[in-house]
């Protein structure tokens, strides 16, 4: 496994934890109210820490064990690996940001749009590190 | 996946070549060890600059190292 593949797995493992970890024990009750937003800033706060954390300290760790394969360019076939992995990303942010629009119209509260928007680029996120580590595993 | 409508020899190239790995060519050509791995198993299609650089490697003609299937 590559140095590269290593490390979108890592993404992939610690966005579906952290995120996973804010959508479980958002509290739902609290939404529609102002204090909503409050608890989404809040929660963000450590998500954010943790992702970055352990993105860090893997990047270390593997840089230490392979130091040639993560000094190496990305080639030809890694540079398409990622385009076709923000190609297939932009489905899912193109929905959500619908699901936003609808949102508005809808009147739904600004913390339920806030987080609407959160899950947008979660499952975005999602769909690109994932669609990237399917090819890398096939090859291709 | 849609196989490729050619082949290559590039494992018999490289072992020809005092059995160089995969890594060796790889760093010869530019590109990953994975990479190679890819074009060898016929899953990835490379760029012509680095089907030529494989070729140039082994100090053959393209059509040496790559073949067209149907032939």
């Amino acid at each position: 496994m590559s140095f590269r593949e290593k490390i979108h797995w890592v993404a992939f493992i610690s966005l579906s934890l952290s995120f996973g970890w804010f959508f479980l024990s958002y509290p739902w009750s609290i939404v529609n109210t102002p204090a909503g937003i409050v608890a989404t800033a809040g929660m963000l706060v450590p998500v954010t820490i943790a992702i970055i954390g352990s993105m860090s300290v893997a990047a270390a760790a593997l840089a230490i064990r392979t130091p040639k394969e993560a000094h190496l360019k990305e080639d030809e076939r890694e540079k398409t690996i990622h385009l076709k992995g923000t190609h297939m990303a932009y489905y899912p942010l193109i929905l959500g940001v619908w699901a936003n629009l609808f949102a508005i119209f809808y009147h739904i509260s600004p913390a339920g749009r806030l987080n609407l928007l959160i899950a947008t680029a979660v499952i975005a996120e999602l769909v690109r590190v994932g669609a990237q580590l399917y090819y890398y595993r096939r090859g291709y | 996946m849609a196989k490729l409508p050619f082949d290559n020899d590039i494992k018999t190239l490289r072992f020809l070549a005092g059995e160089m790995t995969q890594g060796d060519l790889g760093d010869k050509v530019g590109v990953t060890r994975q990479t190679i791995a890819a074009i060898e198993q016929g899953k990835y299609s490379p760029s012509l600059e680095v089907a030529f650089r494989i070729a140039r490697v082994f100090g053959k003609p393209l059509e040496d190292v790559f073949h067209w299937a149907e032939e």
